[in-house]
C-alpha cells in the first residue's frame, strides 16, 4: 500500500515538473519581450538611418556639392514690379521657366525666397541670363534681362536673382549676385 | 470544360478592355504645372489641391471638344460652389484661335494655354479632346480619351463621387 502512495507521489512530482518546464520553455518570459520589442525599435532606427543615407546619397550623386549650382529668385518691395515669370539662360541654353502666380508673387512680396532652378556645372567660366517679365510702373508690360558671368570653383554655388524697387527712378531694377 | 473556356475567354476580354481604358497615369500624383490662363493670370494646378479637378485637354481643330465643352461648362457651373474646379488645357499654336472659339461657345470655365505642349507631354495626350479627373488629394483618379454623347454622364458621376470622398 505504501508502495503503491510513494509511487503515486513520485509519479505527481514528475508530472508537475514536467508541466512546469514544459510552461517555462513555451512561454517566453517578460525578459524575452523586452529584447524582442529593442531589437524591433532598433531595427526601425536602422531603417529611418538608411532611408536618409540612401535620400543624401540620392542628393550627392544627381546635385555633387561640387558641381552644383543653385538660382534663387527675391523680391524687395515690389511697388514697381509684379513679376509674371522668370525665364533663366546658363551658357546659351535656356534652363528653366518658371510661371509665378498670385500667390507665389505675393509669397516673394511677402519676403520670401524661392528656389527657381538647381543645376550642376562644371569648374570654370559660365554665363547666366535670367529674363523677368511682369507689369512694370503704370501697369505697363515689362520684360527686363539681366546677365552675370561667373566662375564657378570648387564647391556649391548659390545664385540670387533679385528684383529691387529704385525709389529715385521709380523703375524695377534686376540684378544677379552671388552669395559668398 | 466549354465552360471554362468561355470564363477564361471572358476574362482576358475584359482584362484587355480595362487595360486598354485605363492609363498609366491613373492613381498616380497628377504632375503640377502652371499656365497662363485666358484672363492672363497664371494658374497652378497644385494650388487647387483640396478641391476636385477636371483638366480638360482641347484644341480648335478638334470636332468632338467643341460639342463637349459646353457640357463640361455646365458641370462646372453646377459643381464649382461645392469644391469643383475646371481647366481647360488649349494646345494650340495660336492662342487668339482659341480666345475666338471660347468666347463663340460662350464658357466660363478658365482656359489655359499650353503653346509648348509642356503640359500635354506631362499628360501623355495622344487624343482629341483628353479629360483627366483629380481628386482632393492630388491623385489622378480618371482619363478618358476622345469623347462621345453621352461621356458627359460618365463625368458626372465620377465628379459627384469624388466630391463626397
Amino acid at each position: 500500500m505504501t508502495k503503491n502512495i510513494m509511487t503515486l507521489i513520485v509519479a505527481a512530482m514528475l508530472v508537475f515538473s514536467a508541466g512546469a518546464m514544459a510552461q517555462d520553455d513555451d512561454a517566453p518570459s517578460r525578459e524575452d519581450f523586452r529584447s524582442l520589442d529593442q531589437d524591433v525599435q532598433s531595427l526601425k532606427k536602422e531603417v529611418l538611418d538608411l532611408n536618409r543615407d540612401l535620400f543624401l546619397l540620392e542628393e550627392e550623386l544627381l546635385f555633387p556639392a561640387n558641381s552644383q549650382v543653385a538660382f534663387f529668385v527675391s523680391l524687395d518691395v515690389g511697388e514697381y514690379f509684379e513679376l509674371d515669370s522668370v525665364s533663366i539662360t546658363i551658357d546659351g541654353k535656356e534652363v528653366a521657366n518658371y510661371l509665378y502666380t498670385e500667390r507665389e508673387a505675393d509669397a516673394l512680396m511677402r519676403g520670401g525666397v524661392h528656389r527657381v532652378h538647381m543645376a550642376n556645372l562644371k569648374t570654370g567660366d559660365h554665363e547666366v541670363i535670367a529674363v523677368f517679365v511682369g507689369k512694370g510702373p503704370h501697369v505697363r508690360d515689362y520684360r527686363r534681362g539681366a546677365t552675370l558671368n561667373f566662375d564657378k570653383g570648387i564647391g556649391a554655388k548659390y545664385v540670387e536673382l533679385e528684383i529691387t524697387d529704385r525709389v529715385k527712378k521709380q523703375q524695377p531694377e534686376f540684378v544677379i549676385k552671388e552669395w559668398e | 470544360m466549354k465552360i471554362k473556356n468561355f470564363v477564361l475567354g471572358l476574362l482576358i476580354t475584359v482584362f484587355a478592355a480595362t487595360s486598354l481604358a485605363s492609363s498609366k497615369l491613373e492613381g498616380q500624383a497628377a504632375p503640377d504645372f502652371a499656365l497662363k490662363s485666358s484672363s492672363g493670370e497664371n494658374l497652378r494646378l497644385s494650388e487647387y489641391r483640396g478641391d476636385v479637378v477636371m483638366i480638360n485637354f482641347w484644341a480648335t481643330w478638334c470636332g468632338p471638344c467643341r460639342q463637349e465643352m459646353p457640357l463640361l461648362d455646365e458641370l462646372y457651373e453646377r459643381y464649382e460652389r461645392v469644391g469643383f474646379n475646371l481647366l481647360g488645357v488649349n494646345i494650340d499654336d495660336d492662342s487668339r484661335r482659341a480666345m475666338q472659339m471660347i468666347e463663340e461657345l460662350g464658357v466660363d470655365f478658365p482656359v489655359l494655354f499650353d503653346a509648348r505642349k509642356e503640359v500635354s507631354k506631362l499628360y501623355d495626350v495622344d487624343a482629341m479632346p483628353v479629360t483627366v479627373l483629380v481628386d482632393r488629394e492630388g491623385t489622378v483618379r480618371y482619363v478618358h480619351q476622345g469623347y462621345k454623347p453621352g461621356y458627359e454622364e460618365k463625368y458626372l458621376d465620377q465628379v459627384r463621387s469624388l466630391l463626397r470622398e
